[in-house]
């Protein structure tokens, strides 16, 4: 049964300028102990989508839809009912190791203040317990439960991240470009960090990146974003080695090493559109070498193929 | 922690000489006599000549500098050429008054600044935060005596809850005294009607000095947590469940303190300024009305002496911040 289910998702930010359908209509499940890899460019509603989970949207997001957590809705849960999911059942890590972590507490603080939110009543030699396994358990020494977080460096302080993140073993866990910031060799470190967790722990994993190599590496299964839009979703291997969107192909052409025989597209030109004005039909429709006529009025259904799922007009019939 | 104390006093001294220097001869360049405003302006010229000598007056300026300089370092502040007593002496019977008052005001701007500010950031853009930015643009204008005045007018004349002038009621003084702070005296003594009599001559000098720089701390700490709360590490805390109290006071406004105890440590000389007047309107007996009076009489030695003095509190205040903000924020210290 799946942990976490997201039903058609809304989110729109009200802006000075106009309004951005950051997210649209979007559904997907995650199954217990499984890692899914959320990619797309920059811009395409990835952050948008792991922050609405927790409810961690600024005041001028607007959100509708469902997110069910062992099927409760969290978007009609109240705030204190919210606030005791976070952290606890649902965990999120962030892209900048180097700003996640209050500069002014000890790393030994963080841990503790979230014990304390979460079972007031822990003592203080099993709070040290549990957040001392947690740091081993991602490589870092526990006597560094001292240390300020300015002591660390990048790579170490988002094991110190991953590490508060698990502590209280939550059910989903959800890391938002992890290794972004930091340099291949320790991007490489962490990776193989968040690779062991998946083994031990009983843990769902939303991974979301803008890098298919990341994802390739990671994850059982891909969702791939285009503009606030889920594109195609999949099981890895067969999404890698059949790619239906003619986005995902795009996609899996800009990383080398991976070969698609009946692909000849090497560059597609133009960008990701304006969320405030999205085209009417298919939102990939200006850059798609693919489009049909009817790409440009109507924006295509979500059809589901076997077991992937596609929102593309090349697929399925248009009359339906 | 220790070493960067000492650096930092250590740090202190050549801001400290600077002022000195200015001090000294910024009075020397001004017009007046101080010879002749003690002795008056008919006194004959062989008596002025014999004072003159006898203050060291007729020597070259730069060995009077280095013997004013000398004194200081001994405590030596100085006689007062009105009254003839030490001027430190004189300033340590007012000093009491003067910080019994700049502590309550302090209390007063402290506690508007830090919860009107941190809450007008938290609720930025809503009406709430919208009064805050006004009440900062409009009590900065307001003039100290002008407000106190209305004050006085409304709370004392009119309404007669509260005293308009003075630090207590005739025979309401604390005895014994021990720290001359009159509300902490009658603590101590458990004199409770000379405490609530303290108490009710402090509430409208402190709150008109306590707003007055009030609406400096509103707008600091408002402007510096709404910087902090932008930061990931906010977003970080809240996504682990910790709750919207704690977040805003002990991660976002403690991470904004260090620059707002900067520059409120900058500003403390403000506040001085703003506690001379206060006394001056509330008939307050601090330092800042013996300064007034004695700029009248032209005592150079208490107004040189009342200078210097605020110069070494100041930087004493500074200081203290320096400490305050090494011991919230770890880098500073390490
Ligand atoms: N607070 C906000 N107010 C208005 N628009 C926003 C806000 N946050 C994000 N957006 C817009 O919403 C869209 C999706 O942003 P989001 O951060 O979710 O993208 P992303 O896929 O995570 O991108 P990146 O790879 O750069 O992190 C973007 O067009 C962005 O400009
Ligand atoms: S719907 Fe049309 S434009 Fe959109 S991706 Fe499919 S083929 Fe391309
Ligand atoms: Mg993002």
């Amino acid at each position: 049964m799946a942990v976490l289910s997201i039903k058609n998702l809304f989110i729109e930010y009200q802006t000075k300028s106009g309004t951005v359908k950051a997210v649209e209509d979007v559904s997907f499940d995650v199954e217990e102990n499984e890692s899914l890899g959320i990619v797309g460019e920059s811009g395409c509603g990835k952050s948008t989508l792991g922050t609405a989970i927790l409810r961690l949207l600024p005041q001028n997001a607007k959100i509708t839809g469902k997110i069910l957590l062992d099927g409760v809705n969290l978007l009609e849960l109240d705030n204190e009912s919210m606030r005791k999911i976070r952290g606890k059942d649902i965990a999120m890590i962030f892209q900048d190791p180097m700003t996640s972590l209050n500069p002014i507490m000890r790393v030994r603080d963080h841990f503790f203040e979230l014990f304390k939110v979460h079972n007031p009543d822990m003592k203080k030699n099993e709070m040290i317990k549990i957040a001392s396994e947690a740091l081993e358990s991602v490589g870092v020494d526990s006597k560094r439960l001292d240390n300020y977080p300015f002591e660390f460096s990048g790579g170490m302080r988002q094991r110190v991240m991953i590490a508060l993140s698990i502590a209280l073993k939550p059910k989903v866990l959800i890391a938002d470009e992890p290794t972004t910031a930091l340099d291949v060799v320790v991007q490489e470190q962490i990776m193989q960090v968040l690779k062991n967790l998946m083994k031990t722990k009983n843990m769902s994993i939303i991974l979301i990146t803008h890098d298919m190599g990341i994802v390739a590496e990671m994850a059982e299964r891909v969702a791939v974003m285009y503009a606030g839009n889920l594109v195609e979703l999949g099981e890895i291997h067969e999404l890698y080695n059949n790619p239906l969107h003619p986005y995902t192909r795009m996609l899996l052409e800009s990383i080398p090493n991976i070969k698609l025989d009946d692909m000849d597209l090497k560059f597609i030109p133009g960008s990701p559109p304006d969320l405030k004005n999205p085209p009417k039909g298919c939102k990939y429709y200006p850059r798609c070498p693919f489009a049909k006529d009817i790409c440009k009025e109507k924006d295509p259904k979500t059809k589901k193929i076997g077991n992937r799922i596609v929102k593309c007009w090349l697929y399925g019939d248009e009359n339906e | 922690m220790k070493t960067y104390i000492l650096t930092r006093i250590g740090l202190s001294i050549p801001m400290i000489l600077i002022i000195l220097t200015i001090v000294f001869f910024v009075l020397r360049v001004l017009p007046g006599n101080p010879v002749l405003a003690m002795l008056g302006p008919k006194a004959p010229p062989s008596v002025v000549k014999a004072m003159e000598h006898q203050m060291g007056l007729d020597k070259p300026i730069l060995v009077q500098y280095f013997d004013y300089l000398k004194d200081i370092a001994h405590g030596n502040f100085g006689q007062s050429t009105v009254t003839g007593m030490p001027v430190l002496k004189e300033l340590m019977q007012k000093f009491p008054a003067t910080l019994e008052l700049t502590i309550f005001a302090m209390i007063v701007a402290v506690f508007i600044g830090i919860f009107y500010g941190t809450l007008a950031a938290y609720k930025l853009g809503s009406p709430l935060d919208v009064s805050a930015r006004i009440y900062s643009i409009f009590v900065y204008s307001f003039p100290v005596f002008w407000f106190g005045l209305m004050l006085q007018l409304i709370f004392g004349v009119w309404l007669h809850w509260l005293p308009v002038s003075g630090e207590s009621s005739p025979f309401m003084t604390p005895d014994p005294t021990h720290t001359g702070l009159y509300v902490v005296d009658a603590i101590i003594n458990g004199q409770w009607d000379v405490l609530k009599d303290s108490l009710e001559h402090l509430i409208l000098p402190s709150l008109t000095l306590g707003i007055v720089i009030s609406s400096i701390f509103v707008r600091m700490v408002r402007a510096n947590v709404v910087l902090t709360l932008s930061q990931q590490f906010i977003t970080a805390a809240r996504a682990r469940g910790v709750k919207e109290k704690t977040v805003l006071f002990r991660h976002a406004l403690k991470n904004a303190l260090p620059p707002i105890l900067t520059i409120m440590g900058l500003q403390f000389a403000l506040l001085l300024g703003g506690a001379v007047l206060t006394e001056v309107t509330f008939s307050w007996p601090g330092i800042g009305s013996y300064l007034v009076s004695r700029i009248h009489a032209r005592d150079f030695t208490a107004i040189q002496g009342t200078i210097v003095f605020f110069a070494i509190f100041v930087a004493i205040i500074s200081i203290l911040v320096d400490v305050i903000n090494a011991w919230i924020n770890p880098r500073v210290r390490y």
